[in-house]
């Protein structure tokens, strides 16, 4: 019972970054059609980013902003230089361009750093604390408090605000978004903007559990990815469930039943869903976007 | 000087050319009617003047400004609003929320637009109890009056109406209608219309459009009169064997 509840915790922790990163897949699905095969390349870069600010002496909190900063400027490149040229096309140009973004980004990264994985020490110095049975690593805490107070805030931004209220509309009917004077390409920025700081932030925050190399960001987008079609695809509050859950399942296959095939349980679980409810958990309410 | 003038207006998709050359004119105060069969272009003419469709050749001269060529957004921020065909009514916010997005032409703040949006209801009293309904469990009529409170929530000088009676029970067309009449009172209007009885009913001056040009134009009581023009265009058999 006790292993099972420090799995438990471990779990949402993982889960929490395979969350942040498929949230980010799902606003860039819900603006553009189009799957975002760099997504996990954002959380890669930033991680690097983090260890290159860091090394160049940064204090942790000031490096954590700088690299965030970069990231935001990485969505507005990425925008500009992958999606906005190909915008009026159908979804396959663009997908082959992000997928032709992501090669270029991890290969400019070992171009520049070289294929030995970096380490990235986590923001505080206390390992973690100990709360009954349960050791709680500092680290998983952060990742857990963030994705909570992230989670809180996407909900506010999209249901309380009218800026939310055009990215949904813009995400539901351009050319009526269009129509009503929203400017739909600003609107699709922000998306990119939020959506390469939100797997930014994902990667800055696991490369202290992990290591920071050229391949995080293709393990964690391709669970992310699974995540979101577990949740079931284009949902948001799906992306976050289906994080959590695979983060937790991937832990207990891994504790209870073989550690080598830890990446396997996810897959097993999204070919379990592909199968038996490719709708995913929340499938029903994609309806909602028809 | 009229609120629009269109001259010479070409529209061409690829290969077809779905307008050959319209000339018409909307004065200020006016509703005007575009009627004609499917296919004639009447909905292309709504396009390529809200920034839709790009035209190939001739001129939109909206408040004798060229607007031909200009995005969708421009075109709204000097107040043409567009209703398009289908209502197009944003299935995944409420009926408040796409009201309120009307609004997205111009700077006000998010409280005066939310009043104004409430303000919206007492024209539109049918649809107030569906404030907090997702758009995509509304019926055909329900959808109308919210797509044309989000048209007029832009604050339009030129409203233009694309086939507002389209697929709704007669009563809620007559419903749909009663409300043009009242818009009418301080917005021009551009109706585009199948159903020629409706159309003309509320209409100052009436176009019939075919195959991308207008054949016709004149008063309600002069398109009526003419009795070729009744069995070709507007549908009046019955009405004339009467």
């Amino acid at each position: 019972m006790d292993l099972a509840l420090q799995l438990l915790f471990t779990g949402i922790g993982i889960g929490a970054v395979y969350a942040l990163v498929a949230l980010g897949f799902v606003l860039i699905f819900r603006a553009t059609n189009v799957v975002n095969f760099a997504q996990g390349e954002f959380s890669m870069v930033a991680a690097y980013l983090m260890v290159v600010a860091v090394e160049a002496g940064l204090p942790y909190w000031a490096a954590f902003i700088v690299a965030l900063l970069g990231m935001a400027l990485l969505g507005v490149v990425f925008n500009l230089g992958v999606y906005y040229p190909l915008r009026h096309r159908t979804y396959l140009p663009v997908i082959i361009a992000t997928i032709g973004a992501s090669i270029l980004m991890a290969n400019s990264v070992l171009a520049i750093y070289g294929p030995q994985p970096q380490v990235l020490e986590g923001w505080f110095e206390t390992p973690g604390i100990q709360v009954g049975p349960v050791y709680l690593d500092s680290q998983y805490l952060l990742i857990i408090g963030v994705t909570i107070c992230l989670v809180i805030f996407n909900f506010w931004f999209f249901e309380k605000t009218l800026l939310g209220k055009k990215l949904q509309a813009t995400s539901q009917d351009k050319e009526m978004a269009s129509l009503l004077g929203i400017s739909v390409s600003t609107m699709i920025m922000i998306t990119f903007i939020y959506s390469a700081v939100l797997g930014g932030l994902a990667g800055i925050l696991v490369a202290p559990v992990l290591f920071v190399s050229i391949q995080m960001g293709s393990t964690i987008a391709l669970k992310a990815f699974a995540a979101t079609i577990i949740g079931g695809f284009g949902d948001v509050a799906g992306a976050i469930i289906g994080g959590l859950a695979l983060g937790v399942i991937e832990t207990f296959g891994a504790a209870y039943i073989s550690v080598p095939y830890k990446d396997g349980f996810a897959f097993l679980v999204l070919i379990a869903f592909l199968i038996f409810r490719p709708q995913g958990i929340f499938g029903e309410r994609v309806a909602e976007k028809a | 000087m009229p609120l629009l003038e269109i001259r010479n207006l070409v529209v061409r998709y690829g290969e077809i050319e779905a307008l050959r050359g319209v000339t018409c004119a909307v004065e200020e105060g006016q509703v005007v009617t575009l009627l004609g069969a499917n296919g004639a272009g009447k909905s292309t003419t709504l396009r390529a003047i809200s920034g839709l469709a790009k035209p190939t050749s001739g001129e939109i001269l909206y408040d004798g400004k060229s607007i031909a060529g200009l995005g969708p957004e421009a075109i709204v921020r000097m107040g043409i609003s567009h209703v398009p065909e289908g209502r197009r009514v944003f299935p995944g916010l409420t009926v408040k929320e796409n009201i309120m997005l009307g609004a997205s032409n111009r700077r006000a703040a998010t409280s005066e637009i939310s009043r104004e949006a409430d303000a919206m209801f007492d024209l539109f009293p049918d649809i107030r109890k569906f404030t907090n309904a997702l758009g995509w469990t509304l019926s055909g009529g329900q959808l109308q009056m919210v797509a044309v409170a989000r048209g007029l929530m832009a604050k339009p000088r030129l409203l233009l109406l694309d086939e507002p009676s389209l697929g709704l029970a007669p009563v809620i067309v007559q419903a749909v209608f009663k409300i043009i009449s009242e818009i009418r009172r301080n917005t021009t209007v551009l109706l585009v219309e199948q159903n020629a009885r409706m159309g003309l009913s509320v209409a100052d001056y009436g176009y019939v459009l075919e195959t991308g040009r207008i054949v016709l134009g004149g008063k309600p009581d002069e398109l009526w009169g003419n009795e070729a023009i009744r069995a070709a265009y507007l549908g009046g058999h019955a009405k004339v064997s009467a």
